[in-house]
């Protein structure tokens, strides 16, 4: 304990080591607020869509309020994926796809995957956000503080007497160590759980969170403890940490995308969406009847329906735009699914490099990885099945349609969007 | 100068023997290469793809059947952003943004499919593109072969051993620069390989490249007057290193982030669905088309009537559905234009925000020299979306004449009645032939080249610290060891 005090006495007085972790603290601080201003921006963004929603649908209900088609045709549902309590730490793709959809029960294909209105100057950076902090700024700090533990004193010539102290590889180099990482520890942990508090975020989440910042600390200071052990002069040791920084955090991910993409081809989502309007657009050339016939394969409770004539019915129209979802239903499992290989196969790469796959499990903790895109893009399409369905006995039925029952169409709920309380 | 040389030789020799700033070197080159070759057969291939759809889309809508002409407005097209020529360099905002744009009536879609959307999250990480290695990573190796160029010397007695034969600060300092930039200009070579290629296979593109390659020569030098600058002024080497990394760190990875954090924030976007519902809410305002007794709809049906002199709109030389269908059109893109001027000018707004903020970080401004050069920046995917919607606007309202011109209310209005005139209110196929196809129009090197302007000035501004940072270590040599 008195090796700690002491070792702690000796940190503060030395500028630079204070200067990096006060840089640290800074920059963790300002990221959790970054992103807490960003979660509380994009629940703004949900709520202000949901409230101008309601407007428009009650604009849409003077017009379509007794007609089930109409209605079904002219009216957006608002859909939204609510950021998590943790995702403030870990802001993600949320920033390239959406977080917001407004669908409706025409084909989904084409309404599924619309982007954001971003800026792509400002996606292409990435986000300063705590994730960044912890897996770019906080090992640079580490090698800072760690890569001449022992050189330094090498260099002043203190080595020898040091080593001879009684019980010295404790009392010095174990606590000047513990010190230092340590502190680098709080530096991130402070301002986390700072944020983690402000919204409210689940102990447990919470506890894993902190055991993936502890793991990367410790594995640092591993890595440069082990390069600084080797009796090498200072500089040399900083070169050489600084290099496998840069491998491990900026060139072996990007080159192991390219690798991943190389290997996992994915379906052409251009193909995938015109495919789909060749088949919703061709039924208005084909027999109404044989399309609804089609419509019944899938749809058999349906099929003891009235043909339709000569005159535009609504309820070929819907089966139409089903059909062609229908059409495109494999392409579409197809690409979706080689969207997540790629991202299971970039996981593989965390068991060679530590902080790639910490990165991976903050994401995966935040709900703001692919994997939590997919499950949006998921739920919003269980969404659009409730909503077609709801439609559909009012059309084939024809059941009538009044403005009470406008009122009663399915609703996108927040239960919905976040169904796990714990971390996957 | 003489001395300058012989400096600079000897600092050579022993970077050849060393070692360690071989690999650094090799590995450096390795990279480079990896990312002009890989880089290059991605993005041809995505530009094979998308002149492949592009093409299969124009023949998709010209071979349509004979239609209602209002059947193929909402048949619509798609279009795909095409791939410039330098983007193999720098591919810039190209996989960050959407490239498929579907073009249909009274609607005005996203651009869908950018690749961040269909790749791992790895890539977040870093893309390993020529632009990138030269910007992030031979800077670094820069760092690594040049830190203790003169702190080295100084710390073993060499500086003053160079002194006592005369030799003045500046040739000391000339002669290590010479020595690093020899390193700067191996790791320059494969880019500028690549830039003179394109050059010459795509000679409009030719000043361009140059202007990126003058750019990258640029601050690679930056770089080396800095690293000199550190390793003289600062106390010992390994001081000099830890400023340089940190120095780097904050340049090329934090501001480039911590900058686009500040936009965003300064200059909020708000969500596409917002847009969409005010949009759709202030279309309301103007006319609802669903209401028949909607003031915009009838006063411009009383016009119609008015200037034709008949009493009733199956009186008029023309069809009038054709004719409401190009007024609600005109209407909605009037809208869509002056929400997409709103939208555009946040975005220039957050871009020119970075650009200033650019002047602090050489990384950054060389990345706006790179991607505005190579047309691979925000503004070649706002033109993209701006031609786009005139196109849209021009291939609907030709639909829309048709429509008005080609068809006869009478048919038009009993075709949900009778088979006969629904038959009659379909156009021939060829018709769909008149449509033009959608060219796009890159932005012009005379705007690529305004855009760099800034950027260019903060890399001049930053050689000219470097330069005077090293000046002012020349006579630091000279007074510790006169």
């Amino acid at each position: 304990m008195m090796a700690i005090l002491r070792e702690a006495r000796l940190l503060f007085r030395t500028g630079t080591a204070l200067a990096a972790l006060l840089f640290l603290a800074v920059f963790s601080s300002f990221a959790v607020a970054t992103g807490l201003h960003e979660v509380s921006r994009q629940e703004q963004a949900i709520s202000s869509m949901i409230a101008l929603q309601e407007t428009d649908a009650a604009a849409v209900r003077v017009f379509a309020g007794q007609e089930a088609g109409s209605a079904a045709y002219y009216r957006f549902h608002a859909t939204w994926d609510a950021p998590s309590p943790l995702a403030f730490a870990a802001l993600g793709q949320r920033d390239v796809s959406p977080g917001l959809l407004r669908v409706r029960a025409l084909a989904l294909e084409g309404q599924i995957y619309e982007s954001e209105a971003g800026n792509p100057e400002l996606a292409l950076p990435g986000r300063l956000d705590f994730a960044f902090v912890l897996i770019y700024l906080a090992p640079l700090v580490l090698i800072a503080l760690l890569h001449d533990l022992w050189s330094s004193e090498r260099e002043a010539g203190r080595l020898a007497s040091l080593q001879v102290m009684p019980g010295s590889r404790w009392t010095v180099w174990g606590a000047r160590a513990l010190v230092r990482s340590g502190l680098v520890l709080v530096a991130l942990v402070l301002p986390f759980l700072a944020g983690a508090l402000i919204r409210g975020a689940g102990m447990a989440e919470t506890l894993i969170f902190l055991g993936l910042i502890l793991l990367l600390v410790v594995f640092w200071s591993l890595v440069a403890l082990l390069v600084a052990v080797r009796g090498q002069r200072s500089a040399a040791n900083a070169a050489t940490l600084a290099a496998f920084w840069f491998v491990v955090t900026l060139i072996a991910p990007a080159g192991a995308n390219l690798v991943i993409n190389a290997v996992t081809p994915i379906p052409q989502g251009a193909a995938l969406v015109r495919e789909n309007r060749e088949a919703v657009h061709d039924a208005w050339d084909t027999d109404r009847n044989a399309t609804l016939a089609r419509f019944y394969r899938t749809h058999p409770e349906w099929s003891a329906s009235e043909p339709v004539g000569i005159a535009f019915d609504w309820k070929w129209y819907f089966a139409f735009q089903h059909l062609g979802d229908e059409h495109v239903t494999d392409v579409s499992k197809d690409y979706r699914n080689r969207v997540a290989l790629r991202e299971e196969r970039a996981g593989l790469i965390g068991w060679f490099l530590p902080p790639i796959a910490i990165q991976r499990s903050l994401h995966q903790l935040a709900r703001t990885d692919i994997n939590a895109q997919l499950a949006y893009q998921d739920r919003v399409r269980a969404f659009h099945a409730r909503l077609r369905h709801y439609y559909y006995p009012y059309l084939f039925v024809p059941k009538p349609f009044t403005p009470e029952d406008y009122d009663k169409a399915p609703q996108f709920s927040d239960d919905l969007a976040n169904p796990m309380t714990a971390p996957r | 100068m003489r001395r300058a040389f012989l400096i600079a030789g000897a600092e050579w020799r022993l970077l050849l023997r060393s070692r360690l700033a071989m690999i650094g070197l090799v590995s450096l080159l390795l990279l480079s290469a990896i990312a002009a070759v890989s880089s290059a057969s991605h993005m041809g291939a995505e530009r094979d793809l998308r002149q492949a759809h592009q093409v299969e889309t124009d023949e998709l809508f010209e071979a349509q059947p004979d239609r209602h002409p209002h059947r193929m407005v909402h048949y619509g097209t798609y279009v795909y952003r095409p791939v410039s020529a330098l983007a193999a360099f720098d591919p810039g905002i190209d996989p960050f943004s959407g490239t498929t744009l579907y073009l249909e009536g009274h609607r005005q879609n996203s651009a869908t499919f950018g690749a961040v959307r269909e790749n791992s999250s790895l890539m977040r990480f870093g893309q390993l593109t020529p632009a990138f290695v030269l910007q992030a990573l031979a800077p670094l190796l820069l760092v690594f072969l040049g830190f203790s160029m003169v702190s080295r010397e100084r710390e073993s007695g060499g500086l003053r051993q160079l002194r006592t034969y005369g030799t003045r600060g500046f040739e000391i300092l000339l002669g290590k620069g010479m020595a690093l930039s020899l390193v700067a200009l191996a790791a320059l070579m494969p880019a500028l390989a690549a830039l003179a290629w394109i050059g010459m296979s795509v000679p409009s593109e030719a000043g361009s490249a140059a202007l990126v390659g003058l750019g990258f020569t640029l601050y690679l030098l930056v770089w080396v007057v800095l690293i000199l600058a550190a390793s003289a002024l600062v106390k010992s080497s390994r001081a000099s290193l830890v400023a340089l990394v940190a120095a780097w760190a904050v340049i090329a990875v934090i501001a480039p982030r911590g900058a686009a954090e500040l936009a965003g924030r300064i200059e909020p976007l708000p969500s596409r669905a917002e847009t969409d519902l005010k949009l759709a809410a202030e279309l309301r305002q103007m006319g609802d088309s669903h209401n028949a007794n909607d003031p915009f709809f009838t006063a411009f049906r009383a016009r119609l009537l008015e200037e034709h002199g008949v009493e009733r709109v199956e009186d008029l030389p023309f069809n009038y559905r054709g004719a409401l269908s190009t007024q609600g059109e005109a209407l909605t893109s009037r809208l869509f234009n002056s929400y997409f001027e709103q939208t555009a000018a946040i975005q220039r707004a957050q871009a020119a925000i970075i650009t200033r903020i650019s002047l602090l970080s050489p990384a950054m401004a060389i990345r706006r020299v790179s991607m505005a050069g190579s047309g691979s920046d925000l503004e070649t995917h706002l033109a993209f979306l701006k031609q786009s919607e005139a196109y849209r606007f021009d291939m609907v309202q030709r639909l829309n004449g048709m429509h008005r011109d080609q068809l006869s209310f009478a048919d038009d209005s009993a075709r949900s009645r009778d088979a006969a005139a629904e038959r009659r209110t379909r156009l021939a196929s060829d018709a769909w032939a008149e449509i033009p196809d959608f060219v796009f129009v890159a932005t012009g090197q005379e705007d690529r080249r305004s855009a760099m302007g800034l950027a260019f000035l903060a890399l001049a501004g930053w050689l000219g610290l470097g330069l005077g940072l090293c000046g002012l270590a020349a006579r630091r040599i000279e007074e510790a060891a006169p």
